[in-house]
This record gives structure tokens, C-alpha cells and sequence, in this order.
């Protein structure tokens, strides 16, 4: 960990020396040893500040967003960040020029309160960033083929389990602890609309009420806006004050989607190919 | 919302006044000229369905869905065009995949899987769309009424205002207002 926090605050000085880049992403120290927050370094001496240990818990791609209007920008990139720029860069939000990507291994982060090995690092399928204009350290070993689909859908075979009931009773309490915050909508490498559906009073798609109907509105909504593109990354998850299981709602769509139209994981490539937005003559029929 | 009042007040639980409310998005190309047909060859089907035109099956947005669930309705039916006949080409087939997808979500959720289904009718097929709102309309009436927020019910059963539930009485009765 520390020869890669090394590497990272060296390449970061010398791109920022060279003016290749008009700032860099990573993550600086918070106020305990056990917590990181995202830093944007943009002068070449302030490269020692970067960290980099087990408890870089941000996503950084979404930074790039706000980041990127000045010039070239350079983004630390693990497995999650990478098929983040890769989403957006899919959804034109960025193009690949703009940044330049620092890759760097990951084999998990750890919770600051429990220390433990993040959800979502539980889950992970892509350690190793699949994008990158370098690669700082040695790649670390991904899960194998056959173990994937163990990890991505383990959690919510639980809760397809229980009966309709049982599930009922489940979401609801999930729909009513939900405060509405919008720090999953936030965090979202995928939710990127100039203006989010939540936000259009005049349309009145969202009612302001916190109850049980308007949260289930808006946790279905934003499950089927950012479905077929969700890059899993569990950032949603982890940022939820109330430590809702939101991705047990994106994997049931994403698993649907996989089982139905063959969907794949998102964010590998920066092409643009979701799954809602295209479709075959011989889909399968169930609306006869 | 009168809906609300009307839907979940009206009428008791599991009594035989139980008449469901169901709103059928219909395509304006297929089902549309369906229904029409229907009324023209003097079928019957019951008069529980609200149909509400729509340009296309693909223009169904499932925000529509979950808002006509919210604000009353007991069970919705979305008709369009058989595959490969939209009017627009490909419309209904966008349709398809969101609405499974959206659909196993409903029903992964909670939702009964008769409260929201999918049909494609075309224009000529009068029978079938007679029969499938006869059919929808028998499964809600067997289920019962749809009651979104148990807790929001409540509160209208009781009487409360519903749009203020947490305002106490002599505040929803005006009194004790600001001086000023
Ligand atoms: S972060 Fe959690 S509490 Fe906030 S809006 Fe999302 S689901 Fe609701
Ligand atoms: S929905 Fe959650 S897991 Fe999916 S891309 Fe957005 S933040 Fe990541």
C-alpha cells in the first residue's frame, strides 16, 4: 500500500509539474488515520498529501465531472472508478481525452466503523482498473469466472426467496426509512441528468411528502433510470444514511436484465449498448 | 385527490360492493381502435376500466404506472400493438423490455402480479381486449382494493386530512393561527 501511494504521489507531481494535467484526484488524509476523503491536488508540491490505504472508500469518477471544465485532469482509477469514467464517457458526458487515467489495484476497502471489508468491495468483480493510461503497481488477482455471478447476485437471492408477503412487509419498511436525501442519486456515476426527474416541480413527477408511496416512487424510478447502465459499483449503498440495501434493488434489475436479454456488466467498455435502449425482433413474449 | 378518497373509503375490503378501478393505457394505433371496435360490435365488458389513449405502447412511462397506483387505481393494463405492427416500427418492442423488467420489479417489490399487466391487442381483435379487461377486472375484484401506504389509508378512514396527516385538530380547524 505504501509503494503505491508513492508511485501515486510521484506521478501525480510530475504530471502536474509537466502541466500535463491541471489537477489530480485521489484521496488525502481526513481527520482519523482510519478515513480518506476525495483530494484534488493542483499544484505539484501538494502530491505528498495524497494517501492511499485501506479505507479509500469514494468512488472518484463522479469528481471528474466537476473537475474536468479547466483542462486535463488526472483521476486515480481502481476497478469502480474505471467502469465509471467508461459509463460516462458511454453517456457523453466526458470524452476519453479529457482525463487522464493513474490505475491503480484494489483488493478491497474497509469500513472506518466496523473494519471490515466494505459490501461492495465484497462483491467486486473488476479489482484491477479496466481502463487506464498507466498502471501503477502490480495487478492483483480477480475472481474467477465461475465465482462472478455468486457475488454479483448473492444478495438478493434471500429476498426472491421470501414470499410476496414477506417482501412486501421488507420494502415497505426499506421505502418508509428512506428520507429521501437524494445522496444515492449524488454519488451516481450513472445519474448524470442536468436535471433529475426528482427536481421538475412543474412536471410533479416527485411529491415533496415523505411517505411510504412517494419513497417507493422514487427508489423505482431511480432503479429503473439507472438499471441497464449501473455500473454496481455500490456507491449508492454505501453513502445511504440510512444504510438502505439499495443494491438489492439494482441487482434484481440488473439480474433480470442478464437472465432475459443477456445483458452483461456495465462499464467495460465505453461504448454505448444499454440494454433498454435496444432490442431484438425474437425477444422473448410473455404479453400475448 | 378525490381518487383516493373515493378508491380506498368508498368501498370496504372483501365485501361484495368492491369495485375495482383499473386504468388501461391503450395504443392509439391497436388497442385504441380495438376498444372501439368493441363498442361498435355492442359487446359488454365491465365498466370498471378507465381507458386512457396513449400515442404508443413505447410511450407508457412507468412513473404513469406507479402514480395511477398511487393516487387510486386498483390495477393497470397496458395494451399496444402486437410485435413487429407498431405503428412507430419500434415502439412496443422498447415497451417490451422495460415493462418485463419493470414488472418483475413491481412484483420483486410486493405488488400482486395481477394489479399491473401488459397485453398487445390489435385493431381488429375486439374480442380479446373484452375479454382481457373482463379478465383483469375479475382478478382485482378477487384480490381486493389496492392500498399503496396502510398507513395513509388509515388516516383517511379516519377521517384525518389526508394532504396535512401531522397537523394536530385545532390547527387543520384554523384555530390558533399567527396573531399577525
Ligand atoms: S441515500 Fe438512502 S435515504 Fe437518501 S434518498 Fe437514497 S435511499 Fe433514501
Ligand atoms: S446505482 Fe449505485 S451501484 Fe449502480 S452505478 Fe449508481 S451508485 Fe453505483
Amino acid at each position: 500500500m505504501t509503494v503505491l501511494q508513492e508511485a501515486i504521489r510521484k506521478r501525480a507531481a510530475e504530471l502536474l509539474e509537466a502541466g500535463e494535467v491541471v489537477r489530480v484526484i485521489a484521496w488525502g488524509s481526513g481527520r482519523f488515520a482510519n478515513q480518506t476523503s476525495p483530494l484534488f491536488v493542483s499544484a505539484a508540491a501538494d502530491a505528498e498529501k495524497i494517501v492511499f490505504n485501506d479505507y479509500c472508500v469514494n468512488t472518484l469518477a463522479k469528481y471528474a465531472l466537476n473537475e474536468k471544465v479547466d483542462g486535463k485532469i488526472a483521476v486515480c482509477v481502481r476497478g469502480c472508478d474505471a467502469r465509471a469514467i467508461n459509463r460516462m464517457i458511454a453517456d457523453n458526458q466526458m470524452t476519453r481525452d479529457e482525463v487522464y487515467l493513474l490505475g491503480v489495484p484494489c483488493s478491497g476497502m474497509k469500513d472506518r466503523a466496523t473494519d471490515e471489508v466494505l459490501p461492495k468491495c465484497l462483491t467486486c468483480t473488476h479489482r484491477n482498473p479496466v481502463v487506464y493510461d498507466e498502471l501503477l503497481g502490480e495487478a492483483v488477482a480477480e475472481p474467477a469466472e465461475e465465482e462472478v455471478s455468486g457475488l454479483r447476485y448473492s444478495g438478493i437471492e434471500a429476498v426472491e426467496a421470501m414470499d410476496r408477503e414477506q417482501r412486501l412487509e421488507y420494502f415497505n419498511e426499506v421505502f418508509n426509512s428512506c428520507i429521501r436525501c437524494y445522496a444515492c442519486r449524488e454519488v451516481c456515476p450513472v445519474c448524470t441528468c442536468r436535471e433529475c426527474f426528482v427536481d421538475q416541480l412543474r412536471a410533479g413527477w416527485q411529491g415533496k411528502q415523505n411517505n411510504l408511496n412517494e419513497n417507493r416512487f422514487y427508489n423505482l424510478i431511480r432503479v429503473f433510470h439507472i438499471g441497464d447502465r449501473c455500473i454496481e459499483c455500490g456507491e449508492c449503498a454505501r453513502v445511504c444514511p440510512m444504510g438502505l440495501p439499495l443494491m438489492e434493488l439494482n441487482r434484481k434489475w440488473i439480474k433480470d436484465l442478464d437472465e432475459l436479454f443477456a445483458a452483461g456488466e456495465e462499464g467495460l467498455t465505453d461504448e454505448l449498448d444499454n440494454t433498454l435502449g435496444r432490442y431484438k425482433t425474437d425477444d422473448i413474449e410473455e404479453f400475448m | 385527490m378525490s381518487v383516493v378518497n373515493e378508491a380506498q373509503t368508498g368501498v370496504a375490503a372483501g365485501t361484495e360492493t368492491f369495485e375495482p378501478k383499473i386504468l388501461a393505457f391503450a395504443c392509439h394505433w391497436c388497442t385504441y381502435s380495438g376498444a372501439d371496435l368493441a363498442g361498435l360490435n355492442r359487446m359488454n365488458y365491465p365498466a370498471n376500466v378507465r381507458v386512457l389513449r396513449v400515442p404508443c405502447s413505447g410511450r407508457v412511462n412507468p412513473q404513469y404506472i406507479l402514480t395511477a397506483l398511487n393516487q387510486g387505481v386498483d390495477g393497470v393494463l397496458v395494451c399496444g400493438c402486437h410485435p413487429g405492427d407498431c405503428h412507430y416500427v419500434s415502439g412496443n418492442y422498447y415497451a417490451k423490455r422495460r415493462l418485463m423488467a419493470f414488472r418483475r420489479m413491481l412484483q420483486y417489490t410486493g405488488l400482486e402480479p395481477e394489479r399491473f399487466q401488459v397485453r398487445w391487442i390489435s385493431g381488429s381483435e375486439a374480442g380479446k381486449f373484452r375479454d382481457t379487461v373482463t379478465s383483469v377486472v375479475e382478478q382485482i375484484r378477487a384480490i381486493g382494493p389496492y392500498t399503496p401506504d396502510p398507513a395513509l389509508a388509515a388516516l383517511i378512514d379516519k377521517g384525518t386530512d389526508a394532504q396535512n396527516p401531522i397537523l394536530p385538530e385545532s390547527v387543520a380547524a384554523g384555530e390558533g393561527g399567527d396573531a399577525s
